[in-house]
């Protein structure tokens, strides 16, 4: 598990100093993600130590911006006010998104099952 | 002989002041959570970071404990962040496989989804007057939050916000996903999969892997995908709308 977690904070690493250094408009850990996925690609391999300790961390995402989201009540007196707006922003939004590209996909690819 | 036990108020004092306690809440909110979901044969409305999200405010917010001083401990758990948004490259390779030349296509279907859901979140929110402070955070709603959070500071919204809408995101995608798909008449998984994904990232996912696995995979595909190319384009985006 540790050989693991050494290698994701490694590229972790890598990528802040990347996006401190030379592209500071693109979050660090998107850089660590995409040399990560380059390493992967090239070594047309997943070591399981990665997969191990990547999934699992992966698998209780959520947990993670608890804390951030929970910042949500700093703002309640502002969102109680506009609670509707915000779901109905929210609800069209993603309807929208959905509608747009899976319409897309079935515009082009049709019903041809390749799999 | 009695022990007189030390007051209440200094045992509290000890504990509000200690890492640990936001560190326990945050935890064991979540595995409350995990547990309601399970037990609702995880439908996406009992999403276990909604429940826990309004069970930690509630303690935070019944305790009179300053947000400040909640997050000073829970940033332990917050950390990790970055090393989960390393670790999303794992799903990406793993579908890389099941891609077999459709990429074009899909790049093409991400750019005009994540168009759609800024573009659309700026009008409806210009349509229902909403409030001006509350705007900042529609920008990366529908990329997965660890990410989006990033892309928030970047383009200086509030992460808070942003991680919120696309929490409420991403329960209204997984539970709306399937009638809108239907409506339209979509069979094929890897469309259905790929377009839960791109709207409502990870919560679309594990809705998606829950139906066929199919879909589950391309599910994750879109939402690394528009993790990526949200983080490379969004602040651009974001800064030539401003102008």
């Amino acid at each position: 598990m540790i050989p693991g977690l050494v290698k994701l904070l490694l590229f972790q690493a890598l990528g802040e100093l990347v996006s401190n250094f030379v592209i500071p408009f693109i979050p660090g850990p998107v850089i660590g993600l995409v040399l990560l996925l380059t390493f992967l690609v090239i070594r047309n391999r997943l070591p399981s130590d990665i997969d191990t300790v990547g999934s699992t961390i992966l698998q209780h995402l959520g947990l993670l911006f608890i804390p951030a989201s929970v910042g949500v009540i700093l703002y309640l007196p502002i969102l109680k006010a506009n609670a509707w707006a915000v779901l109905g922003t929210l609800c069209v939004s993603v309807v929208a998104t959905i509608a747009v590209t899976g319409g897309l996909l079935k515009l082009i690819a049709g019903e041809r099952d390749e799999t | 002989m009695k022990h007189s036990l030390p007051p209440m108020a200094e045992i509290w004092v000890y504990l509000s002041g200690n890492p640990l306690f936001a560190l326990v809440l945050t935890l064991s909110a979540y595995w409350l959570g995990v547990t309601l979901y399970e037990r609702s044969q995880r439908n996406p409305i009992a999403n276990p970071v909604l429940i826990a999200v309004l069970i930690v405010a509630s303690v935070v917010g019944v305790l009179d404990i300053p947000y400040e001083k909640y997050f000073e401990g829970a940033q332990f758990v917050h950390f990790m962040l970055g090393t989960a948004t390393v670790s999303l490259a794992i799903p990406i390779y793993k579908s890389w496989a099941s891609l077999r030349g459709r990429f074009a296509l899909l790049l093409l279907a991400l750019l005009a989804g994540g168009v759609t859901s800024v573009a659309v979140a700026l009008a409806m929110a210009d349509l229902f007057d909403l409030n001006a402070a509350l705007v900042g955070g529609l920008y990366a709603k529908s990329v997965t939050a660890p990410i989006a959070m990033g892309i928030a500071e970047r383009i200086q919204v509030s992460p808070t916000l942003t991680a919120v809408y696309a929490v409420v995101t991403g329960v209204l995608g997984a539970v709306l996903g399937r009638f809108v798909m239907d409506a339209m008449g979509m069979r094929q998984w890897w469309q259905r999969g790929f377009a839960l994904g791109v709207a409502s990232h990870g919560i679309g996912t594990s809705r998606a892997f829950s139906v066929h696995p199919e879909a589950g995979t391309y599910a994750s595909l879109g939402m690394g995908m528009h993790g990526v190319l949200g983080a490379v384009i969004l602040p651009s985006v974001v800064n030539w709308l401003r102008s």
